[in-house]
């Protein structure tokens, strides 16, 4: 039968930091115990409150909650449409009572944007057939003012098939407020290869106070469409 | 190597982590946190509470921090901690924010550094089971989160292109599954020299 070795010296504790269990503080376990409480409990408060009462766990959603929850006010911002005329956002939006579905595009863009232009027309189109256009407007606005003037939004509008009454394309004045723009609608813009942006995209709808009150998924145009003739009123 | 030397060494080590992590907060070097989901979520964020855990960690789990030890007895606030803070800065929102508010970014690095510092010391205090729950636990939701982020067909993070999504979301997973593989090994260690003592063979 092997012999066990004898133990040739005094065994250290590797994990010296570890205090002896017998030397810990007595109340150390009712202390941990509400100091874990606490900041389980914290912790749970803060994620609700960050995340709209654990609804939203992306900006988009959140954005979309917190306009849902209170209507947002948006700036007042000098435009220049496909005519070359120059005016402001406000007066876009507050001119007369009508409801606005807005969205944001530039007008190199073959992905987000197409899509967005597709829904366009088909909105256009049931506003024309439903005779809205006196209660809804479409408004396209081009936050890329470096490379959409006056003669790209005029393609765009001829290659869409624009009916003034009913959509409208513009551009910002200054390319100084772009990012006032993005940020009051809650659009982030980043550079994609190719010199493209990629951005979040979304129908967006204002009243005629210029609140936005509203945001709703590209894929449910119908529901805006509604949503907007249901806030303009009879 | 003088136990002296070796201090000093891991201060270095500690100190150089933390200031590349946090370097990845500042211009110009942000732009590398600004463009890829990968520098920040697989690299930078990681790379913060391994910094927190070497530098700040070594600090407050030392022999003179008994006055701490009776709010964190087997590790248990800290663990509970760490998790709060990494369900908050894995979701989407809270990534967009790091990226678009340098305010919240600043909270972020703080936030991380501290975890990691709470990591250690609640390491240092926790047996292998309690360890195992808790590691197991960050190891699930890391490869979950991870294969999630690579894998579904939504652009989650309004800052970063789907491409780089994708990128982190597979980075991320292995994040999860390297730190467990860590762990495993050493808890393996732990056992095997807690079985030589036993036996009563004198450490390697």
């Amino acid at each position: 039968m092997p012999q066990r070795p004898v133990p040739t010296h005094t065994k250290v504790d590797r994990n010296s930091n570890r205090p002896p269990e017998a030397e810990l503080p007595a109340d150390g376990l009712w202390k941990t115990f509400g100091a874990s409480v606490l900041v389980l409990l914290t912790g749970l408060v803060l994620l609700f409150q960050a995340t709209e009462r654990g609804s939203a766990f992306t900006t988009e959603v959140l954005r979309r909650a917190t306009v849902d929850r209170r209507a947002q006010p948006i700036p007042n911002l000098s435009l220049r449409d496909d005519q070359g005329n120059q005016t402001t956002l406000h007066d876009l939006l507050s001119t007369d009572s009508r409801i606005s579905i807005v969205d944001f595009v530039y007008l190199r863009c073959r992905t987000v944007c197409t899509s967005l232009g597709s829904s366009y027309q088909r909105l256009q189109q049931q506003i024309v057939e439903r005779g809205l256009q006196s209660r809804v407007q479409l408004l396209s606005v081009s936050f890329d003012p470096a490379n959409d003037d006056i003669t790209a939004l005029r393609d765009y509008a001829q290659r869409m098939r624009l009916d003034p009454a009913a959509w409208r394309v513009v551009t910002l004045a200054s390319a100084d407020d772009r990012q006032l723009l993005l940020d009051a609608f809650g659009i982030v813009v980043i550079p994609a290869p190719l010199g493209e942006f990629e951005h979040n995209a979304a129908l967006h709808i204002v009243n005629s106070k210029s609140m936005l009150v509203r945001i709703i998924d590209v894929d449910d145009a119908a529901r805006a469409l509604e949503f907007a003739v249901a806030a303009a009123g009879p | 190597m003088s136990a002296r030397r070796f201090h000093r060494q891991q201060l270095c080590i500690a100190l150089a982590v933390s200031m590349v992590a946090c370097a990845l907060s500042v211009r110009p070097w942000r732009g590398l946190i600004e463009h890829s989901m990968v520098w920040h979520m697989a690299v930078q964020m990681p790379m913060l509470v391994a910094g927190g855990w070497l530098w700040i960690g070594a600090a407050i789990s030392g022999p003179d921090s008994r006055r701490l030890d009776a709010w964190n007895r087997y590790g248990l606030t800290g663990f509970f901690a760490s998790q709060v803070v990494f369900a908050y800065w894995m979701l989407p929102l809270a990534i967009d924010r790091a990226v678009v508010m340098p305010t919240a970014d600043a909270v972020k690095v703080a936030i991380l550094l501290a975890c990691g510092a709470m990591l250690k010391h609640s390491f240092d205090r926790s047996p292998p089971v309690m360890q195992l729950f808790f590691v197991g636990y960050a190891v699930s939701t890391l490869v979950a989160a991870g294969v999630f982020l690579a894998t579904t067909e939504s652009r989650l993070c309004n800052a970063y292109l789907m491409d780089s999504q994708v990128a982190a979301g597979w980075s991320v997973a292995v994040l999860g599954v390297a730190i467990g593989v860590a762990w495993g090994l050493g808890a393996l260690q732990g056992v095997r020299v807690t079985t030589r003592r036993r036996q009563g063979f004198p450490d390697p």
